[in-house]
Parts: C-alpha cells; structure tokens; sequence
C-alpha cells in the first residue's frame, strides 16, 4: 500500500529552515521599528528643548542606568530593581491564586450544573467591573500593605480565568471524548488526557489575557496606595517633575510586561502543536 | 430478512470479526418541547465479517444509528446486540471513523495511534512495532513525529484509520468517512479500505450518501426511507471479489447502482 507519501525528511528541513529565516526577518523589522521610535523621540526632544517636557534619550538611558542601583526618593526611597521586584513579586502572587483559584472554579462550572448556575451570574457581573475601583475598598479592607495589592490582582485574573477555563472546556467537541472512549480509554482517563488536555491551549490563553490586565491593576493600585513599586515610584518622580525617571519605570513595566507575555507565549507554543509557526 | 444473517451467537475471540444484531431500534430526540423521531422500528442483521452500506436521504438517521451502535446514544426502544450482547456504552471492540477525522491535535501521528493502547494500559513493545507497520501500511511512516494540523485531509483521515485499526476492532463504524475528500483521494481510501476488508475480513457498518460508493464497497446495501428512518429494502450487491475501481464502468455495477437508486426513490 503506497499513497502518496512525499520524501517528508527533506520537506520538514525546508519548512524548518523558512521558519527559521522568517523569524529572524521579524527580529530585524521589530528593532529596526524600535529604534525608528527612538529615532522620532531624540528629534522630538531636541525640537522640544525642555529636559522636563521631553528629556533626550541618552539623558533617559542614563537616569534609568542609575537609579538602577541608586534609591530614589533618597531618603527611605528604593531602587529601580527593588521596585520593579516588589510589583514582580505582587504580581505574581496575585497571579498564581488567580489563575489557580479560576482553573477549579471554571472546571467546577463546566462540569456541576448547580455551581454553573450559581457562579454564572456573580462572574458576570464581577467581570465588566474595573479592578481598580475595588483599590479604595481593598485598603479599607486589607490596608496599604501587600494583602491589599495581591487581593487586587487576585480579583482581576479570577474571572478572566474562571470564563477562560469555562469557555475552553465548553468548547472541547464531542467527537473527542467519544472518539477517546471509542478508542478504549475509561472516562476517567478521557477527562483527564482529553477533555482537561484540549481546554489547556485555552486557559493559557486567557492567562495571557489576565496578565495584561494584572499590570494595569498593579500600577494604578501603587500609584494610589503604596509604599513601593514602580507604579509608586513613577508617581514620586512626576511629582517632583523628574521626567526621565518617569520614562525609565513605564520602560521597566513594558520590560517586565513583554517578558511575562513572553514566558506566556512559550507555554502556549508548549501546550499547543498549532501555535508553533 | 435474509438466511446471511448470524443467528448463531458465538463464543467472543479477540480479533474475530463480531455480528451485528438490530431489532426494533427507535429513538426520538426531545428539545425544548420539539421532538424528532430519528429512527422507528429499524431491524438489521449483519454477519460476521460483512461489508454492510448504509444509505437515506439526509436527516434520516444514518449518524443517530451508527451512533447507538457505537455506545454513544441509547436507543428508546429495541434492541442492540453486538455479537449477541447488548452495547451498554462504548468500547474499542467497536472502531469508530467519523466524517472528519478527530484526531487530538496535541499528539503527534504516533502518539495518536498509540492512544489506545496506552489508555487500555496495553501499550507493549509489540504494539509499538505494530503501530510503525501500520503507519507504513498507511503511508504515513514518514510523518509519525508529524502534527495532525501539518498532515493533508487524505492523512488525517488515514492516521485515524491507523489508530483505530491497532485495537483490532470486530465491528468497523464509519460515518461518511471520505465525503469531505477530493474524489482522487476518496478512491485511494476506497482501494485502501477495500485491501484492508480483504485482508482483516472486519464486520463494517459504511454509511454513506454516494450510491456509487456503496456499490463498490458493500456485499448489501441498506436503504433507510426519510425521517423517521426505516429500513426500505436491503440491497445484495453480487459483484466479484476483489473489487476494484475499474469495476464501476462494468455492466453489473451500473445496473446494481440503478436498483438502489430506485429504491432511494420510490
Ligand atoms: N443530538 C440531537 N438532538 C436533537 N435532534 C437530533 C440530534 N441528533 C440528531 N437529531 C435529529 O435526528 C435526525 C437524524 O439525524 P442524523 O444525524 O442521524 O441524520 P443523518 O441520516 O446522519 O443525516 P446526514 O445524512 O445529513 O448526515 C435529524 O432530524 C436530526 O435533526
Ligand atoms: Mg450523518
């Protein structure tokens, strides 16, 4: 029996090998997008001329480069890389209980019609509201310190998660559990490697969704009520018209935000075979 | 309905091709105060070992029967016995091959074909090699480390076939299993179905909506009337053995297609 078969060894190089190049291709073009910003931005200030408006690049690179290592304020301030661990850190706690607390509540949703029905409307209503008009009563509640701040992003990623998770396993076919059970597979087994395993790419999705919103959360949440972070750090520099120190703590966010989104992206590309182009 | 029915029950041997037995099978779907009868009083024998095709008009409830054969749906009245014992549920006794190939698209074409046996927990060095020679036999032993999503529609469909076929399944169930495809690779599924009958000699429920499919497949074929489905009549196709695609042009095969199309008709 011979149907068509193409000599697969040498296609899969070929395809290996444009893979490869078309990642480069986009490497370039992003910096070369990137530093065209720059680009704009060194003209801009030197039209502007006002250090506090639009302060230079190099002027930016530098502050950035040194308050690094230095504490701003500098009496009892902290630096960079102290805050940008402290909202890391935030985060990701928040993070972590979120996501894991949205798994089970998902899960339980899609599989007990009693607690679809019950969280149904509670999620449905939690999820259009902004987080950040939770910040006032999460201090009332926790005060100023971490309890607050990780309850925030708790309450931000649950729902993005929960209907993530429900969504996924909603969407899971038929076919698939039939065609496991089919195959011989108890339906243990079937829940477990079939319906749980094709929702994954879809968690992670909604993950990624629910970690862009965790930053927005965080920042606005130090910039009203916090003794450290970036988000606290950017608003003591605007304060005292410190600019370039500004554009150094949005650089860090987006640093950290893209690496995050980054390490997403690799579990996505993990989890799921159709994701890897 | 005809003396090729297995009325003798055997003794189940792994392996060994399994009778099919319908009686009075009936199902209707209740929806929101809607109700469909599917199917009313259909009975069928099929023999150990037969190619049996199924065909009606759309909606008449080809896919609802096949799917009570395969434990998916129970039926509300009747009876369903596979080798004389009633199907409870499903199982790899009985190898289902829908119309679109379902494979989990997060396992390569080996780990696809190997789910079986390692969901049964019989996964031996044997199967393994077992797996690879019918990834040859199939055509696709060059891509068993390949992605559902980087495989054409003819290879889904194949690797599905490949793991079905390492339960060694006693019933096939296909579900218009190469309506999707182009017509060259349907009559390269076609001839690789038709060697794999002649070989393995599995019992085979096809259904289909090509009566020309059904002629160069089946040993009977089973008209089902609109909905609710009956069986109309059932159809002996006594074409020679082994067929081939070339058989369509033949005298016999056009006159066995006109007596089918005239019972779809009438
Ligand atoms: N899960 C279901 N719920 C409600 N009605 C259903 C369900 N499955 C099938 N039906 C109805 O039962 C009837 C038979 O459906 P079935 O899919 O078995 O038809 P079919 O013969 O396979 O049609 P086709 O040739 O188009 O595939 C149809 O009227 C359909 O609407
Ligand atoms: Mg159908």
């Amino acid at each position: 029996m011979s149907l068509d078969t193409a000599p697969s060894r040498t296609v899969t190089a070929v395809r290996r090998r444009e893979r490869r190049q078309r990642s480069w291709r986009r490497l370039f073009v992003g910096t070369a997008a990137l530093a065209a910003a720059l680009a704009v931005w060194e003209v801009a200030a030197y039209a502007v001329h006002d250090a506090v408006t639009l302060p230079t690049v190099q002027e930016t690179v530098r502050q950035l480069v040194h308050y690094l290592a230095a504490p701003y304020p500098q009496v009892q301030g902290k630096t960079l890389v102290t805050d940008a661990l402290i909202s890391t850190g935030r985060i990701l706690a928040g993070f972590a209980l979120g996501t894991v607390t949205g798994l089970v509540l998902g899960a339980a949703m899609a599989g007990v019609r009693v607690i679809r029905e019950l969280a149904d409307p509670i999620v449905g209503v939690m999820r259009p509201l902004p987080p950040i008009a939770f910040i006032p009563l999460l201090v009332v509640w926790f005060g100023i310190g971490e309890a607050s701040k990780i309850a925030l992003i708790f309450f931000g990623v649950l729902p993005v998660v929960t209907i993530a998770t429900l969504g996924a396993l909603d969407a899971v076919p038929d076919e698939f559990t039939h065609a496991s059970r089919s195959l011989g597979a108890s339906s243990f087994h079937t829940m477990l490697h079939v319906r749980l395993r094709a929702a994954v790419p879809g968690v992670v999705t909604g993950m990624r969704i629910a970690m862009g919103g965790a930053w927005t959360s965080i920042v606005a949440a130090e910039m009203i009520a916090a003794t450290g972070g970036v988000g606290f750090l950017i608003l003591q520099a605007g304060n005292y018209l410190q600019t370039p120190l500004i554009f150094s703590g949005i650089a860090v966010i987006a640093v950290l935000g893209f690496t995050f989104d980054g390490l997403l992206r690799l579990l996505l590309r993990a989890v799921d075979p159709t994701a890897r182009r | 309905m005809t003396e090729r029915s297995a009325q003798v029950v055997e003794e189940p041997v792994a392996d060994k091709p399994a009778a099919v037995r319908l009686r009075d099978v009936g199902k209707t779907f209740r929806k929101r105060r809607r109700e469909t009868t599917a199917l009313e009083g259909v009975s069928l024998d099929i023999a150990a070992g037969e190619f049996l095709c199924l065909v009606g008009p759309s909606g008449c409830g080809k896919s609802t029967l096949l799917s009570i054969l395969a434990g998916f749906t129970e039926a509300d009245t009747g009876e369903v016995l596979v080798d004389g014992r009633p199907v409870t549920g499903p199982g790899p006794d009985r190898g289902v091959l829908f119309q679109t190939p379902t494979l989990f698209p997060w396992l390569t074409t080996r780990q696809n074909v190997l789910y079986g046996p390692r969901a049964r927990r019989a996964l031996t060095p044997d199967v393994r090699e077992e797996a690879a020679e019918l990834l040859e036999t199939v055509g696709l032993a060059e891509f068993a480390d390949a992605y559902p999503h980087e495989l054409s529609g003819g290879m889904r469909h194949r690797a599905a076939f490949a793991r079905v076929l390492i339960n060694h399944p006693r019933v096939l169930l296909m579900d218009e299993p190469f309506g999707a495809l182009d017509a060259i690779t349907r009559a390269g599924m076609q001839r690789f179905l038709l060697e794999l009958w002649q070989r393995r000699r599995t019992t085979i429920v096809f259904v289909t909506h090509d009566v020309e499919e059904a002629t160069l497949l089946g040993d009977r074929v089973s008209v089902l009337s609109g909905r609710p489905g009956r069986t109309k009549a059932v159809v002996d196709i006594d074409l020679p053995r082994p067929r081939t695609y070339d058989d369509t042009e033949t005298l016999a095969f056009v006159t066995a297609k006109r007596r089918i199309r005239e019972v779809l008709e009438r």
